[in-house]
């Protein structure tokens, strides 16, 4: 009886993904096996059977109907954003990368202003944009920063690129 | 661009990276079924099937710069709108229980022990009706069996560009493909016996 292994082996066999060498040592099982070929021709049977064979589907909406929805959203976020995601990729790229220095600059700048403040209580700050907390502990004389990175809105332009 | 609907996609393409608009509408015109069969066969519903694309063209027009050819339009968009069918099918699993293909192939895999079909469950049946049928027997699939046949079948994806699609690991795409395939063949069996009785 075939185990698991083998039987996803057999069908990567007949799906083309396996190395040559491992092709050849299923192809050779195969000759020998009844049960094996019983389940290749199975899974090719099934293969070939939706293999081209999807169901014609036409979209039930007339072209000017459908297109002007289109044309709105796409003028509505035009409108909301003028030009953010046609922006030239050099351009995104930049954008990216300045991200999380523009966030280390402004964590730098609380930092100072934290270090400034008249009173000897620890105090926390928390840069909502960034996703970078400080923390100040006046009596030890020591200040902590976390940063998150990527920030949240910096993962999703990234996560946007990679997509494509 | 004078004559649209004459023009090749590649035209029609540079034309809208330009900002024309009624170029990007003629290529609309001429992908939308596509586009839409595939988030339908997805999807299994109408509506959404409507929104996803619709959203998928209002992508495309937004990243018609970052295009450049080394796919077909059509496979670019196509691309898109799998894309965001897969992200709502998440969506929509963390909202539900897991159904009884997810629970059948994760606890040890019935499809191991399923007998053969030996007879091609297909043989004789004339095209329309063997549409319907593999239509009727994805329907009554988990959308990760489905999308795997999808995405292996119809789009020719190999397991390498199905697991970065699914986020997954290429095990787990010969898994379900395997599971999808079984089951496949057992329900078009299925519906073949029950013409005979």
């Amino acid at each position: 009886m075939m185990d698991y292994q083998q039987q996803l082996d057999l069908q990567a066999y007949l799906d083309g993904e396996l190395s040559e060498a491992k092709a050849r040592r299923v192809a050779a099982w195969l000759a020998q096996d009844a049960e094996a070929a019983a389940l290749a021709i199975e899974l090719r049977q099934t293969r070939s059977a939706v293999t081209g064979y999807e169901k014609e589907i036409r979209l039930p909406e007339s072209r000017e109907f459908y297109w002007s929805k289109i044309q709105r959203e796409i003028q509505r976020q035009e409108r909301a954003e003028p030009n953010a995601e046609r922006l030239p990729e050099w351009l995104k790229v930049i954008r990216r990368l300045l991200m999380p220095a523009t966030a280390m600059a402004m964590v730098a700048f609380i930092a100072v202003m934290v270090g400034r403040q008249p009173t000897g209580i620890p105090s926390e700050t928390a840069l909502t944009d960034t996703g970078a907390m400080t923390y100040r502990d006046f009596e030890k004389g020591a200040t902590l920063v976390w940063l998150s990175y990527p920030a949240d809105n910096e993962f999703a332009d990234y996560e946007a690129a990679m997509f494509e | 661009m004078k004559d649209l609907s004459s023009a090749e996609d590649q035209e029609l393409v540079r034309a809208a990276q330009g900002g024309d608009m009624p170029a990007f509408e003629e290529l609309v015109a001429r992908h939308r079924d596509k586009l839409y069969a595939r988030a339908y066969t997805m999807m299994r519903n109408e509506e959404e099937a409507i929104d996803l694309t619709q959203e998928a063209w209002v992508k495309g027009w937004q990243r018609l710069g970052q295009f450049h050819g080394e796919s077909s339009f059509g496979t670019w968009m196509t691309r898109i709108v799998i894309n965001l069918c897969l992200d709502q099918l998440r969506k929509q699993k963390r909202q539900r229980t897991e159904s009884l293909d997810e629970i059948n192939e994760e606890s040890g895999g019935v499809e191991r022990q399923m007998p053969v079909v030996t007879v091609n469950p297909t043989a004789g049946l004339e095209r329309v009706e063997l549409r319907q049928r593999i239509d009727r027997a994805l329907g009554q699939m988990s959308y990760e069996h489905r999308t795997v046949l999808v995405l292996h079948e119809f789009e020719e994806m190999e397991y390498k560009q199905i697991a970065k699609e699914m986020k997954c690991s290429i095990g787990t795409v010969m898994s379900r493909l395997f599971y999808a395939r079984r089951k496949l063949a057992a329900l078009l069996a299925d519906l073949r016996k029950g013409d005979t009785q």
